[in-house]
């Protein structure tokens, strides 16, 4: 917490708040004998007073004028929350509505319904740090983690945006686990996968997932988006033959997210309700404790300087209405 | 009991024998002016903003590291970037960008426009991030990203900042143009050209991105080999129907090679009403940012406090420091 003015070339004026300690507002007048007078406790007070009114005027002008006030600090608190990062596939089917058609007026694009309610989602949860990682062909750096919710919320609204291409999905899982390198181990480490599809994962990602995963401590959640007809993650093929990863890409990356052996959660969301149901579930158990660091805004204390001045004048104005005239005028 | 400077147990005098004391009067004027101080006042102005969506090329030709910048040889695209980074960093508080990734024939939007200063190490971060890995397609089709753009963005009320080294890969068939007639004028913003104007090897990298050497002539197209020939077939020699369609001559050229096409991106800027601009050194996008003509006015509110506590501030000097200590 520390005090910091905005227009430090003011302060030097403070020299003038002196002047009130060896200058009197009031009108002087010559007694016949001062030494006649007697010495009297109440006036001294007085002339403190008029003294001390004085120097508060100036110092509180200013100190206004130079801007003072509080600089925003951080305070370390505890709350409910966590470090997100919103893994989004932008392959070109995500474009398409839940009936896997291209969209007509009624049915609205699965990403159009996952960025209405990802933006929900961000932005009721106060606490969290969220970042944004998306993937096509490649894998695409959106926003680092941050509590900037309206940069949050600016990159899900770019969802609206026609998709890309492909689907690759390992090395978007790796992107977004790179965002956990380097951050304190504080409250859940989250990655939210939010997909209409999945593709075959490949060994090698294979094997830097399974490492990392276990090493960040990541829960995952994974929303799937899926589309009228096409097999669910769950379903087990009619068929052994069907049976394997190429088929049936959904159900092995499930089969893989398993075993990593980390908590982890499949949704399958067929319409937006669904979806909205997945996301009100996860906002629920991602609500453990988090150390955080709450930012106590700048104050601004010139009202307060402006006001101890107004206030010292007006004593003085006082002071100066109950002023004696001069005896000679008198 | 009166005494050197005291007071009368009497009612206050008259006012207009108070208004004739100088010392009065300047206390009066001083409170009044805290006075007014307290109510705040503002004085409407506006100042420029600046709202942008910049697209930036990461295709493989701004890999060519053909920028100098401390006598380190620099790829375009890495130049591109400082140059984005600190010209974020010159835009006034208000302003906002978006950041675009154009590669193949799309633009890709990461995000919407953010405020500069709130948003600022997330959008650094950001633009830090953006590599020509991200890429999803191999093509260059600058006019089509361009097109794209254009038409994606035309409601956001941004202006376009479209970063390229305008090198069209593969080569563009004439016969095929893209026409810019609809979009001409909706956006303003700026053709950005990053590059060198003589031609520079491409780096290659294998598919783990680890550069091995450069493209060579036989490693792409020197022409198009898309639609239909661009010469009636009488004037295109060894012309077959299906199996050479565009000819038996084997071309080479210097598509291997990449240069800023700087005429080719002042027509696109003619064509879709942008304004052209080559980065020659990082700080100079932060200017071209700044123009005047892609300013937004923004109302702010300017606190103009300092006015009357100035005002105060002056009478309680002439008070104390100027008026004599006798005064009759």
């Amino acid at each position: 917490m520390n005090l910091a003015v905005d227009h430090a070339w003011v302060l030097p004026f403070l020299g003038l708040a002196l002047l009130p300690l060896v200058r009197l507002p009031v009108t002087g007048f010559d007694a016949p004998w001062n030494a006649l007078l007697p010495a009297d406790a109440q006036s001294r007070v007085w002339t403190w007073l008029i003294k001390l009114m004085g120097v508060v005027a100036i110092t509180g002008l200013v100190l206004g004028l130079a801007g003072l006030h509080r600089e925003e600090y951080a305070v370390d608190r505890v709350g409910n929350g966590a470090h997100i990062v919103l893994l989004l596939d932008r392959s070109q089917s995500m474009d398409h509505s839940f009936a896997g058609r291209a969209t007509s007026g009624a049915e609205e694009a699965k990403s159009a319904a996952a960025e209405r309610l990802l933006s929900e989602f961000v932005s009721e949860r106060k606490n969290d740090r969220t970042g944004v990682a998306a993937y096509s062909t490649g894998p695409l750096f959106v926003l680092p983690l941050t509590d900037d919710r309206e940069a949050v919320l600016a990159a899900v609204r770019a969802l609206r945006l026609p998709a890309l291409a492909q689907t690759h999905i390992g090395k978007g899982l790796l992107l977004a686990l790179s965002y956990f390198a380097g951050q304190a181990l504080t409250g859940s480490r989250i990655v939210l996968l939010v997909s209409d599809g999945a593709a075959v994962v490949d060994p090698d990602s294979e094997q830097k997932l399974r490492k990392l995963f276990k090493e960040h401590q990541i829960r995952l959640y994974w929303i799937f988006l899926r589309t009228l007809g096409s097999p669910g993650i769950f379903e087990i093929p009619e068929y052994p033959r069907d049976d394997n990863a190429s088929v049936r890409p959904e159900r092995y990356l499930h089969l893989f997210f398993e075993s990593l052996g980390i908590p982890y959660k499949a949704y399958e969301a067929e319409n937006p309700a669904a979806l909205r149901q997945a996301i009100a579930d996860i906002d629920r158990i991602e609500s453990l404790p988090i150390h955080y660091q709450a930012r106590i805004p700048r104050l601004d204390l010139t009202p307060l300087c402006y006001g101890a001045a107004g206030f010292a004048l007006l004593l003085l104005i006082g002071v100066k209405l109950s002023e004696a005239e001069s005896w000679e005028k008198a | 009991m009166d005494h050197g400077a005291g007071f009368s147990a009497g009612p206050a005098l008259k006012l207009s024998t108070r208004a004739r004391d100088p010392r009065f009067v300047c206390l009066a004027l001083a409170l009044l002016s805290v006075g007014v101080t307290l109510f705040h006042p503002t004085l409407k102005l506006s100042r420029p903003v600046f709202d942008h969506i910049v697209v930036v090329d990461i295709t493989r030709s701004m890999n060519v590291a053909d920028y100098r910048v401390e006598s380190r040889s620099t790829s375009r695209l890495e130049t591109v970037k400082s140059a984005l980074r600190s010209a974020l960093r010159e835009l006034p508080c208000g302003s906002r960008l978006g950041l675009g990734l154009f590669t193949e024939r799309r633009s890709f939007l990461l995000f919407e426009p953010i405020e500069v200063c709130r948003g600022f190490e997330a959008v650094d971060t950001a633009i830090e991030h953006i590599d020509w890995r991200m890429a999803w397609g191999a093509d260059s089709r600058i006019a089509d990203g361009l097109y794209d753009a254009l038409n994606q963005f035309q409601n956001y009320g941004s202006n376009l900042v479209f970063v390229t080294d305008g090198q069209e890969a593969p080569p563009l068939n004439p016969r095929y143009k893209r026409e810019f007639g609809a979009f001409k004028g909706k956006l303003r913003g700026l053709i950005v050209g990053a590059g060198g104007l003589s031609p520079a090897p491409i780096p290659k990298f294998d598919e783990r991105g680890e550069a091995v050497g450069f493209y060579s002539e036989d490693d792409v197209p020197h022409r198009s080999s898309f639609g239909l020939p661009p010469k009636p077939p009488s004037e295109i020699e060894g012309y077959h129907e299906r199996n050479a369609p565009f000819g038996s001559e084997r071309v080479i050229g210097t598509e291997h090679l990449s240069s800023l096409k700087e005429d080719y991106l002042r027509q696109l800027a003619d064509e879709t009403g942008l304004v052209y601009r080559r980065l020659e050194k990082p700080e100079e996008l932060s200017l071209a940012l700044k123009s005047p003509e892609f300013a937004r006015l923004e109302a702010v509110a300017a606190d103009i406090r300092w006015l009357p506590a100035g005002l105060a501030l002056a009478a309680l000097v002439v008070l104390y420091g100027i008026l004599p200590f006798r005064l009759r």
